[in-house]
């Protein structure tokens, strides 16, 4: 599989992290001052081993966590100022566990309540539930109760629930955990769809595979700390780095970096590359 | 991060090392001479008994005043409220209409606070010496079958979490635009339906888990269950037995048999 590509991300700045200090608490200091910008139509990955800070990063985005020292700007002001509900109609944050989010009798109601909060009339309410519910290809499921589908089909639901609020940017925590290799990619797939028609992905996650199928922007986490910020082929190259941070690049890569005295270049991202590569080499020899 | 706060705290002073049983029935005991007493001034010297055994229990101050915070708004309610609704006896202070506030009322407002002090002090000082594992330990050796004790040690267990799970549903909830504190008394109530749902139906799914996990690990295998750590009266654990049970038998017999109004 090839990254996908689609329109490439704008100047236009959504989200500005200058600094950013979190301690809880318990004084656990889960961020230790994180520069980052986030532009319109990027596809980013933020990764690191458990207890690096994603998820503390990423709430600060929508509002759920106030920073205990540096800034989070969203279009241009202090997300310290803003409500979450407020927040929640730029930065929409579909959590790890969908059983968090669902509770209504129909997975239609359970989509509307989003856009409803916010303060939309039914009108555009049930005009944008309808579209969330297409653009994650459940509208087969429109009637059932949320909490008696399947895992895969209940995590759709619950990323239906939160782009229905028609957010310039999707945080997807760990979207994939728990579902099997189709589920997986009908889910990204639909995840990829919302990027081209110009939504921000992020993407927490720890499956490398992932990251470099889909991601355009792999931002790594370690401590607290942005250890690395580069496009998936730069991020992969540098194994060491990786390895700091409690993560291994795709088995692909990994095998690519073993093959690196034949001449395979390090960066490979997917089989299909790998093929390529060796095919060409073995045409060289030919 | 969540609003639990486990009471017991880790340190070493003679209430930690009295045998569970021993404190549990002392506790109930003490709960009962609360009853027996009804002057004023024989419960406060019972309070202030209780608050000398909580200063040598070494509680925090913060967790002490954490736990009275709640005892105290109780004791201010009563104390209010008591005057308001019991027009008895004379000399008269004030009266509105039906309302009429009385010396004695205001008296018997203050003794059932304190009343209520002594109540709940006692059970925090068992709280605050006993960790969850022995208060259930005592509880099964003083006959509780071991699977209700074992339901009261899981559930025990389970209060962090699920305060945790608590948390992460209330933020997953304000991401949809959720403001759980907007709105009249109805329509919070109703907010607070997208928190329950979840929570009720996550524990459901935790604790069918858990019982697949105790089976799994062969629990009620054998009728006849051993432990891995026995509890043992000493001679300490007799004396305050045998204390407590004189604090409770001699006030009661003064106050029923030789009728000493205390």
């Amino acid at each position: 599989m090839i990254p996908c590509t689609s329109p490439s991300s704008t100047d236009e700045k959504i989200i500005s992290v200058r600094d950013l200090k979190y301690v809880y608490d318990n004084k656990v200091q889960a961020l230790q001052g994180i520069t980052l910008d986030i532009r319109k139509g990027e596809y980013l990955a933020l990764v690191g081993g458990n207890g690096s800070g994603k998820t503390t990063l990423a709430k600060h985005f929508n509002g759920l966590l106030r920073p205990t020292g540096g800034t989070v700007a969203v279009h241009g002001r202090p997300a310290a100022e803003c409500t979450v509900a407020g927040l929640a109609r730029i930065v929409g944050y579909a959590f790890q566990n969908p059983d968090h989010q669902l509770f209504c009798p129909t997975v239609e109601e359970e989509v509307a309540f989003g856009p409803r909060n916010i303060g939309y009339d039914e009108k555009e309410v049930a005009v944008k539930a309808e579209r969330a519910i297409e653009a994650m290809g459940i509208r087969h499921l429109k009637g059932r109760a949320p909490l008696s589908l399947p895992l895969g089909e209940r995590r759709r639901v619950s990323i239906a629930s939160v782009i229905a609020m028609d957010p310039e940017v999707i945080i997807l925590d760990e979207p994939t955990t728990g579902l099997d290799a189709e589920e997986i990619k009908d889910l990204m797939s639909s995840v990829d769809r919302l990027n081209r028609e110009g939504k921000t992905i992020i993407l927490i996650t720890h499956d490398m595979k992932l990251v470099a199928q889909h991601a355009r922007r792999v931002v790594v986490l370690s401590k607290g700390m942005v250890s690395l910020d580069s496009d998936p082929r730069g991020a992969f190259s540098d194994l060491d780095l990786l390895r700091e941070s409690n993560l291994l690049p795709p088995p692909v890569t990994i095998l690519a970096h073993r093959l690196s005295d034949c001449g395979i270049p390090k960066d490979i991202l997917s089989p299909e590359e790998l093929v390529v590569r060796i095919l060409l080499i073995g045409g060289g020899a030919a | 991060m969540t609003g639990f706060v486990d009471l017991y705290t880790e340190v070493d002073t003679f209430l930690h090392r009295m045998d569970p049983r021993v404190k549990i029935i002392a506790v109930v005991l003490l709960s009962l001479l609360g009853f027996v007493l009804s002057s004023l001034l024989s419960l406060l010297v019972l309070l202030a008994f209780m608050f000398i055994l909580l200063f040598l229990a070494r509680a925090t101050l913060s967790k002490t005043m954490f736990a009275l915070k709640f005892v105290l708004r109780i004791m201010v309610l009563i104390m209010v409220l008591w005057p308001l609704f019991d027009p008895s006896g004379k000399p008269e202070l004030a009266s509105l209409g039906p309302v009429k506030i009385t010396e004695p009322a205001i008296i018997r407002g203050v003794t059932s606070a304190v009343r209520v002090g002594c109540l709940a002090t006692v059970w925090y000082i068992l709280l605050f010496t006993t960790s969850q594992r022995d208060l259930v330990r005592g509880l099964v050796k003083l006959g509780l079958r071991f699977d209700f004790g074992l339901t009261i040690a899981i559930s025990l267990r389970f209060f962090p979490t699920f305060g945790s799970m608590l948390e992460s549903i209330k933020d997953a909830q304000r991401a949809r635009g959720l403001e759980l504190e907007r709105g009249n008394v109805l329509k919070r109530a109703r907010n607070y339906v997208a928190v329950l749902v979840p929570t009720i139906v996550s524990a459901l799914r935790a604790a069918d888990t858990l019982s697949l996990a105790l089976q799994s690990r062969a629990y009620g295998a054998r009728a006849d269950r051993t432990y891995l750590r026995e509890i043992s009266m000493r001679g300490a654990d007799v004396l305050a037995l045998a204390i407590v049970i004189g604090l409770l038998v001699v006030p009661s017999m003064a106050k029923y048999m030789f009728q000493v109004p205390i």
